[in-house]
């Protein structure tokens, strides 16, 4: 069962994200349609151009595993609705900060 | 305990290497998620938030030393040196890459363990009683049927694709501590009128997004009949549960539409076609056998009290506080079975370091017999002790960071990962529970509280068991932010009841100030010293209580 | 897409028929259990060769009393997950004593042709390139069985003890 993401409008600014099949961490879309474990590689993207990603993604199961739309700023911060839990997917758990990302874990 | 023969070693060898191959045609791009996904649940092997997560089974929350050192050694090279034991007394691995899962299987497999069957449209791991075998006000020990069931409901070709998840638990007659009455099915051992020990069938409890309390579909089943009693029960979930509606489909949604009496006559009917050809035979030696693997280690005569256990509590006060909240009767005299807390203050409810799973091993090894239970609680369990070694054990527990003297106390705290760990969780479960746990850390505040079960899960799924709380706790997202919902009066015994909400969601940092009210008011309104939170609440009913939750807003 | 007997590919020229049987002979069509069983109370119902199609919501029982005129009986899987089909095999196979062709169709993949095997279908109509290489191969991923099912397979409780009597327990 996965969970439902929010549906996020054409305008509002956002990155896909996903996980990398083989190994399962947490990945974002570059704008050279490849994967990055960093945020700040992700191509920040609105409208037809998101959703062209995002099929693309959707078909490029070798390497990631269901990838949708992630809320950002235009200058792709995490933001709306579910800024905490894609804080915690981004950094780690909250309470083992020695683990995830944030730990320099990459 | 249990050990495989060559049919239960060659099914998991082979299961393995299946699953490999499974993974191998996945990563190849062969086999797309949508339909690996299915697949990989009836492995254990979930996406979660941070990395694939492997659910590895516990049947009826029974290891040994062989196994926990196994496990340990799994969460050193392939995790971060730690689990997480779950209210299915099942063990967790957060970190797991998928491109080792073959490895971990196999690895596993070498010490008699598996991951079948623990998500998934399926039959899962069945539960039990974490004290069976050495509890005094057991009929019979549910064991041996806990592992007839398991065998009974691996691979199963009709019943492999479910409407929805299936868990069954056995309880072996006494009280109720494997929560019978909030599975799909529940058994209970006990004898009829004749004195023969059978079952009692209990159906369609569950929690989650609509919570029942289960029904009793047959006063008493026969031993011999029962899987294919099973089977009848089965058999009209899969034809007649929902499929169109993934919240509905649980087979208490089944139960609860058909009303109960319909529901007990198409078993009755379907259990009654049943022809010699479709009975599950299940020899009368085979039963024996298993039952083998149960019996109860020679006690040594010893009496019933130890003085060198209480001569030492009366010089150690942290061993007596320890003794009083986690030692629980056993069976045998001169014996006790130790209940091993996992939540001590701060950490999160249910883990355990690789270094733990060792110690516990090698404390087991050599004070209990090897025998070590996971509790649905997400604490561990020493079986067999004799009282006169309690001191040596609590030194070797205290030294593994073990010895938290909180069993069945407010900060004995069931918690589900929630949303540090879970892709489906609306708000995190560990931090809430860390936060009542340092409200309530005086222990001699504690001691004055006695027994109180607090339970936390991050969504409406329940695994943190929150309707069944004495409080329970729930966490929702409203706009993006975590509010707690808290419900009251929820018990997973025998009397087992669902709590009620008691009002609006709190936000994260007022839950623990607001049930350190409730407490408080407690306090204030028990009857005496001995009247548990529950009894009081149960007396009184919500509105003091909820009256005190709310009291600073 | 090839269709499997007993793991060969195979042919069968009938096509299905949500309408009923109109002019065509029995053994040209698979029909639905409503035509069926309306053809069954019409006057000149076939009596032979007949082949009918399930969906998961039919009840088996229904074709039990005339399970003689019937040598087809094919079960769909609207989707691989949805698991009704194997009980209505179990039912055909082991209840009802149905002994002829017994066909999965509709979504059937790889990993569950195992579970259809067990549960009494002898033939699939399953797309692959290599569709009899693949079906051997995941048919003998696992060479035994806790439980008896409508396949020949006995179930690990017995043969652990062979010279247990049949009546088991009781
Ligand atoms: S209760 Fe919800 S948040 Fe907690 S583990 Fe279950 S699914 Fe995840």
């Amino acid at each position: 069962m996965s969970s439902e993401r929010p549906k996020l409008g054409p305008d509002i600014p956002k990155v896909i994200t996903g996980w990398n099949s083989r190994t399962g961490r947490v990945i974002y879309l570059t704008a050279d349609r490849d994967w990055s474990e960093s945020l700040a590689d992700a191509s920040v993207m609105t409208g037809d151009q998101a959703q062209e990603a995002l099929r693309f993604a959707s078909t490029d199961q070798v390497r990631v595993s269901d990838p949708y739309f992630m809320q950002v700023t235009q200058d792709g911060r995490i933001s709306g609705r579910e800024t905490l839990r894609e804080t915690i997917r981004a950094q780690g758990p909250t309470n083992h900060p020695m683990f995830g990302k944030q730990a320099g874990d990459l | 305990m249990y050990r495989y023969d060559e049919f239960d070693e060659n099914l998991v060898r082979q299961r393995a290497r299946q699953f490999r191959g499974q993974v191998e045609r996945r990563l190849s791009g062969e086999l797309p998620e949508e339909h690996f996904k299915p697949l990989r649940l009836q492995n254990g092997v979930y996406l979660q938030l941070h990395a694939y997560m492997l659910r590895v089974a516990i049947p009826y929350g029974q290891l040994d030393g062989r196994k926990l050192r196994g496990l340990a050694d799994i969460a050193d090279r392939y995790d971060k040196r730690y689990g997480h034991f779950t209210t299915r007394q099942n063990i967790q691995f957060n970190w797991i890459r998928l491109e080792d899962m073959p490895e971990v299987l196999d690895r596993l497999a070498d010490v008699g363990m598996h991951a079948i069957q623990t998500s998934g449209n399926c039959i899962r791991n069945v539960t039990s009683d974490p004290f069976a075998g050495a509890a005094a006000d057991e009929v019979e020990d549910p064991r041996p049927w806990c592992e007839i069931i398991r065998q009974w409901s691996t691979f199963h070709p009709e019943f492999s694709h479910l409407p929805r998840k299936f868990k069954i638990a056995v309880s072996g007659g006494g009280h109720d501590r494997a929560a019978i009455r909030v599975h799909d099915i529940g058994l209970d051992l006990r004898r009829n009128s004749d004195g023969e020990i059978g079952f009692e069938v209990v159906c369609g409890g569950g929690l989650g997004r609509t919570p029942h309390v289960g029904v009793t579909v047959r006063d008493w089943i026969s031993k011999p009949e029962l899987l294919s009693y099973l089977e009848a029960i089965m058999r009209v979930y899969n034809r007649h549960g929902r499929r169109d509606n993934k919240y509905k489909a649980r087979i208490k949604i089944l139960v609860n539409e058909l009303g109960e009496a319909t529901f007990r006559s198409l078993v009755e009917e379907e259990f009654a076609a049943q022809n010699e050809r479709e009975k599950v035979i299940l020899p009368l030696a085979e039963v024996d056998r298993i039952e083998a693997y149960f019996a109860p280690p020679a006690f040594d005569a010893a009496p019933a009290a130890s003085p060198t256990l209480d001569e030492a509590r009366r010089l150690n006060g942290d061993l007596d506080r320890w003794a009083r909240h986690n030692l629980r009767s056993h069976k045998a005299p001169g014996y006790t079975s130790i209940l091993v807390s996992l939540k001590p203050l701060g950490a999160a409810p249910g883990d355990a370091t690789s270094d733990q799973m060792r110690a516990m091993a090698d404390i087991a090894d050599r004070f209990a017999g090897g025998d070590i239970r996971v509790a649905h609680e997400q604490d561990l369990v020493l079986t067999h002790v004799r009282l006169e070694d309690v001191p040596a054990v609590f030194a070797a527990l205290q030294t593994a960071g073990l010895a938290t003297a909180n069993g069945g106390m407010i900060t004995d705290i069931i918690a589900c990962p929630g949303l540090d760990y879970c892709n489906l969780a609306n708000a995190r479960s560990i931090s809430v529970a860390n936060s009542i746990q340092a409200a309530f850390s005086d222990p001699d505040l504690e001691d004055m509280i006695g027994p109180l079960h607090l339970n936390i899960s991050g969504c409406i799924n329940a695994c943190g068991h929150h309707h069944v709380g004495h409080i329970g706790i729930l966490g929702v997202d409203k706009k993006g932010e975590e509010f707690y919902q808290v419900l009251f009066g929820g018990r997973a015994d025998e009397r087992a009841a669902i709590g009620e909400i008691a009002g609006p969601g709190l936000k994260h940092e007022d839950i623990a100030p607001a049930l350190k009210r409730v407490v408080q008011r407690y306090l204030s309104l028990r009857s005496s010293p001995e009247e548990t939170f529950i009894d009081a609440l149960e007396r009184l009913g919500q509105a003091p209580f909820r009256e005190a939750l709310y009291a600073a807003s | 897409m090839p269709l499997l007997r007993h793991g060969r590919v195979s042919s069968c020229s009938r096509i299905f028929s949500d309408s009923g049987f109109g002019d065509a002979a029995a053994s040209d069509v698979i029909v639905t259990l409503r035509s069926f069983l309306d053809d069954r109370s019409s006057t000149a119902s076939r009596r032979d060769d007949v082949a009918v199609r399930l969906r998961p919501e039919d009840d088996p029982r229904l074709l039990a009393n005339d399970l003689d005129a019937v040598s087809l009986i094919e079960v769909e899987f609207p989707k691989y997950t949805d698991g009704r089909g194997y009980s209505i095999a179990q039912l055909l196979r082991r209840r009802y004593g149905y002994t002829r062709e017994l066909r999965a169709v509709g979504q059937v993949l790889r990993d569950q042709l195992s579970l259809m095997r067990r549960s009494g279908f002898d033939a699939v109509v399953f797309d692959h390139p290599d569709a009899e290489g693949v079906y051997a191969e995941a048919v003998g991923e696992l060479s035994s069985a806790y439980q008896g099912a409508a396949d020949d397979a006995v179930s690990i409780f017995l043969r652990r003890r062979p010279g247990a009597s049949p009546g088991g327990l009781t």
